[in-house]
């Protein structure tokens, strides 16, 4: 069973709200801050992006690789985040 | 080849389709994604659907060919490198060492894709569908299987040379 970062914890354990991007798993001030210029400035945009992808976490983690930069495990793991925020909430 | 980026979404949904990409809505922010997933998947097959002039060749290969067993690979190797004409089901295609020794018996049939001997036998479908990602049906990626053929090959010359310097050594001492 991979482990999971407390971030990812805390994000899966409730409903985002208005959360901002950085509260995803996977995704600190740097990626943060280029969502952020691409308009993706709260966490439920980016979930957006993620379910417009039709939870695809394959395509969804291209998408965040093409857009923030970021590398692959931090994609990887902010998708897993989303999934399983879906599967707890959607 | 027109450019994606000029395509209406309707088209590129429907190329998206066309290479069996899984996708969503495409949308402002889909669309870079969509596009860049094409362009891969277009310079990885540059075959679409449609028959270019490239399966002209093939066309001959229509009716059933029955690849014979192997006895052993090398065997094989040697036969259709010297005497293409004496195998008669190998004289109408083009010959390319396989590049999988598998020593099968099968039929191949109608679009018969001769530079991949894999026993892709069982539906029609898969043969079509191997044909067009000809390259990613294989287990080990083709370079590799050429990489060892010259190993192997270049091993194999290699004995041959020091073998046939034996007779004349260099090395005789001087009586």
């Amino acid at each position: 069973m991979s482990t999971t970062s407390q971030k990812h914890r805390d994000f899966v354990a409730e409903p985002m709200g208005d959360k901002p991007v950085t509260a995803l798993s996977g995704i600190g001030e740097v990626l943060g801050k280029k969502l952020e210029e691409q308009g993706f400035d709260r966490a439920f945009v980016v979930l957006g992006q993620y379910l417009l992808l039709r939870k695809d976490g394959e395509l969804f983690t291209e998408w965040l690789k093409d857009t923030s930069g970021a590398n692959t495990r931090n994609a990887t793991s902010c998708s897993q985040c989303l999934r399983e925020w879906c599967d707890a909430f959607l | 080849m027109a450019t994606l980026r000029s395509k209406s979404d309707q088209e590129i949904r429907e190329l998206l389709d066309e290479y069996g990409i899984k996708h969503g809505p495409i949308v402002d922010t889909t669309r870079p994604l969509y596009e860049k997933k094409l362009k891969e998947a277009m310079a990885k097959d540059k075959k679409v659907t449609k028959p270019s002039s490239d399966k002209t060749f093939y066309r001959e290969e229509q009716e059933e060919v029955t690849y014979v067993t192997y006895r052993t690979p090398v065997m094989y190797m040697e036969t259709a490198f010297l005497c293409s004409d004496h195998i008669p089901e190998y004289s109408h295609v083009r010959l390319t060492p396989p590049p999988v020794f598998r020593p099968h018996v099968y039929n191949t049939p109608s679009y018969s894709s001769y530079s991949k001997p894999t026993p892709v036998v069982k539906s029609g479908g898969v043969v079509v569908k191997e044909e067009k990602t000809e390259s990613s049906g294989r287990l080990v990626p083709l370079w590799i299987q050429f990489l060892v053929f010259l190993i192997v090959a270049g091993f194999l010359y290699f004995i041959f040379i020091n073998m046939e310097s034996v007779e004349s050594s260099p090395f005789n001492r001087i009586q």
